[in-house]
């Protein structure tokens, strides 16, 4: 947000006359505009001896601020952008499919709670290698804790594919590989980093066929956010949020899915619960949990929280070495 | 002034009855029955909220009014019994899914046309008259249908600053939308009032040149969104529905399940009215608890 004095140049109606009368309200800038009320300060406009030339200023920077929100949408611009922009992406697990009535949807923050080695990190690479072979879209994988194995990746994509057609194999797997982009974070701010920086991608960017980004993973976020919380500050808390809203913006505007893990601590009566707190309940679309049957390769998805179906329904998967 | 001072006994004598004020104030601010709140005596000017954890159905419960805001009364001799308004949400959480109130509008229409149908299959036994209300029905679902979808108006805010310059245009859009609909816009919701409480809390801007300049913090925010939602209300009168996550939950839950009749005096930021029995810890500032006229517990139990 610009100080008053940069806005001069494009609004020549904020000369230095209104930047004087509004510094004697102490308003140097927009974010100091917007903390004030601008009926009062039409009313002491009124006063001075160019009275009408500020109350132009006044309004006109009225209509700057009109330009600092989003669009105002009705419901049938937004029912069009949701049918034709957000569609869902199939996760390569049937049973998680079966239960989010076709997979992740795009626009949307979705977050696998589980304990270790319930399968998180599985169904991340199960649905990074989904959306590059079978979408042929791009994956951007930031890991957290050196859980990402390209090994793994190549063998779901093998599982579903013709094993006739050998020669293009190898062509075709270097292709689907080239889509997904791994990166490795280890804390909070090289994730804002890398997010602010995939944002600058994506806004710049054209639209160049199949490598359109389509899925962001984020495992775990629960590692990053952790480390911040508690100490009686808000500023973790604050991190957290932040973190939040970023993902769901780059979920909305560039029609992605954003797909996040998160562990369990144990909570009241020893029964485990999510970790990230009450304040993260409210952040994430859709909340699964994960659990896996010892010894066996079948996992348990249930549904904690989604917007359009009741918490508890559940599924089972198998997922094969 | 001078007219004022020249007639005093005028200004004494009685403007009405209390009967004609009733009247009068009954007709132009009606109650509002909007289901699913229709137990809660709720008027325009009035700012309620909407407490519960996450999840509640406090979202659900907005979309279930705004569906029985933008319903008109009655449509192609259908009664709908809505109150045939706009509606505006502010989406401060960006979770709104727009196919949910999309499939609770679908669901009512056709529950009320196809209720509608059979009645006048059994009063008129024409089969005529029938055979054309069934070839009628999907075109003017349709049209109604599109005509409320415009009718819900909607916007998202990523932080508190695009929240204050959306509060601060808001009159002007309006007065717009009012325009271009021929109706009055009934009901503001806002989606989650405390989304941005600890990005604002954690802002430690540092206070630079005049001493008069106002720093963003939760308290100038705060005081900023309910200085504007009442002056929106001075020249728009309509109601204002807030929802409120709560985000101390569970560290208190067991113990107010055990000490609901008393109050959780260790919190710095509750009410100072000790008669209130809360089950959540408040943390908006007191200027918006002020604000609020009505506040709404929703508890559900998980």
């Amino acid at each position: 947000m610009a100080p008053l004095k940069y806005l001069e140049q494009e609004y020549p109606i904020l000369d230095s006359n209104f930047q004087n009368f509004c510094a004697t309200h102490g308003i140097f800038s927009e974010e100091d505009l917007l903390l004030h009320d601008l009926h009062v300060l039409v009313a002491f406009a009124e006063q001075q001896s160019t009275s009408e030339r500020l109350k132009q200023g006044i309004t006109q920077v009225l209509s700057i601020i009109d330009g600092q929100h989003q669009p105002w949408l009705n419901g049938m611009e937004l029912l069009e952008d949701a049918q034709l922009n957000k569609h869902v992406l199939s996760t390569g697990c049937e049973g998680i499919d079966l239960l989010l009535e076709g997979g992740l949807r795009m626009g949307q923050l979705t977050e696998l709670v589980g304990a270790s080695s319930s399968g998180k990190t599985q169904v991340c690479l199960l649905a990074t290698s989904n959306v590059a072979k079978k979408h042929m879209g791009g994956v951007v994988y930031l890991d957290t804790g050196n859980s990402f194995s390209p090994q793994r990746v190549i063998d779901f994509i093998r599982q579903n594919s013709d094993p006739a057609i050998d020669q293009a194999k190898h062509r075709i797997l270097q292709k689907v590989m080239n889509r997904i982009l791994c990166h490795s974070v280890f804390d909070i701010f090289t994730m804002f980093d890398v997010l602010h920086q995939l944002e600058v991608n994506l806004r710049s960017q054209m639209q160049k066929g199949d490598c359109q980004v389509r899925l962001l993973i984020v495992d775990s976020i629960s590692s990053l956010v952790t480390p911040i919380l508690g100490g009686g500050g808000s500023q973790g808390h604050a991190l957290m949020a932040s973190a939040g809203f970023l993902l769901k913006k780059l979920a909305h505007e560039h029609n992605l899915v954003v797909l996040v893990t998160n562990h369990t601590v144990g909570g009241e009566g020893g029964i485990s619960k999510p970790a990230l707190g009450e304040s993260w309940k409210s952040i994430p679309h859709v909340r699964l949990r994960l659990s896996h049957d010892q010894g066996s390769s079948i996992y348990n998805v249930s549904v904690f929280k989604h917007p359009s179906m009741v918490s508890g329904k559940a599924a089972r998967f198998t997922i094969y070495d | 002034m001078e007219e004022v001072v020249a007639s005093p006994r005028e200004w004494i004598d009685r403007n009405e009855s209390a009967k004609t004020m009733l009247a009068r104030v009954l007709t132009a601010r009606p109650l509002l029955l909007l289901p699913p709140l229709h137990r809660v005596p709720l008027r325009v000017g009035n700012v309620v909220e909407l407490v519960g954890t996450s999840p509640s159905a406090k979202t659900h419960i907005l979309i279930q009014a705004a569906v029985s805001c933008v319903l008109p009364k009655e449509w192609n001799g259908v009664h709908y019994g809505g109150l045939d308004r706009l509606v505006m949400f502010i989406d401060l959480d960006c979770r709104f899914d727009i196919l949910r109130l999309s499939k609770m509008l679908k669901h009512r229409i056709n529950g009320e046309s196809n209720g509608s149908l059979k009645k006048i299959d059994q009063e008129h036994m024409d089969f005529d008259l029938w055979n054309n209300d069934t070839k009628k029905s999907p075109t003017y679902d349709e049209e109604l249908y599109s005509l409320c979808m415009r009718r819900f108006l909607f916007i998202r805010c990523y932080d508190s600053f695009q929240f204050l310059a959306t509060l601060k245009t808001l009159n002007y859009r309006i007065r717009k939308e009012q325009e271009l609909h021929g109706i009055s816009v009934h009901i503001l919701m806002i989606d989650s009032i405390g989304a941005f409480h600890w990005i604002d809390r954690a802002s430690t801007f540092m206070p630079l040149g005049a001493t008069n300049r106002k720093t963003p913090s939760l308290q100038t925010v705060s005081e900023t969104v309910v200085q504007e939602i009442r002056k929106l209300l001075l020249l728009h009168p309509m109601l204002v529905i807030a929802t409120k996550a709560t985000i101390f939950g569970d560290r208190y839950s067991m113990e107010t399940k055990r000490n609901l009749g008393k109050l959780d005096t260790s919190n710095s930021r509750s009410m100072s009215s000790t008669s209130l029995q809360l089950p959540y810890r408040e943390y908006m500032p007191s200027v918006w608890q002020n604000g609020c006229s009505h506040h709404r517990v929703l508890w559900i139990n998980l």
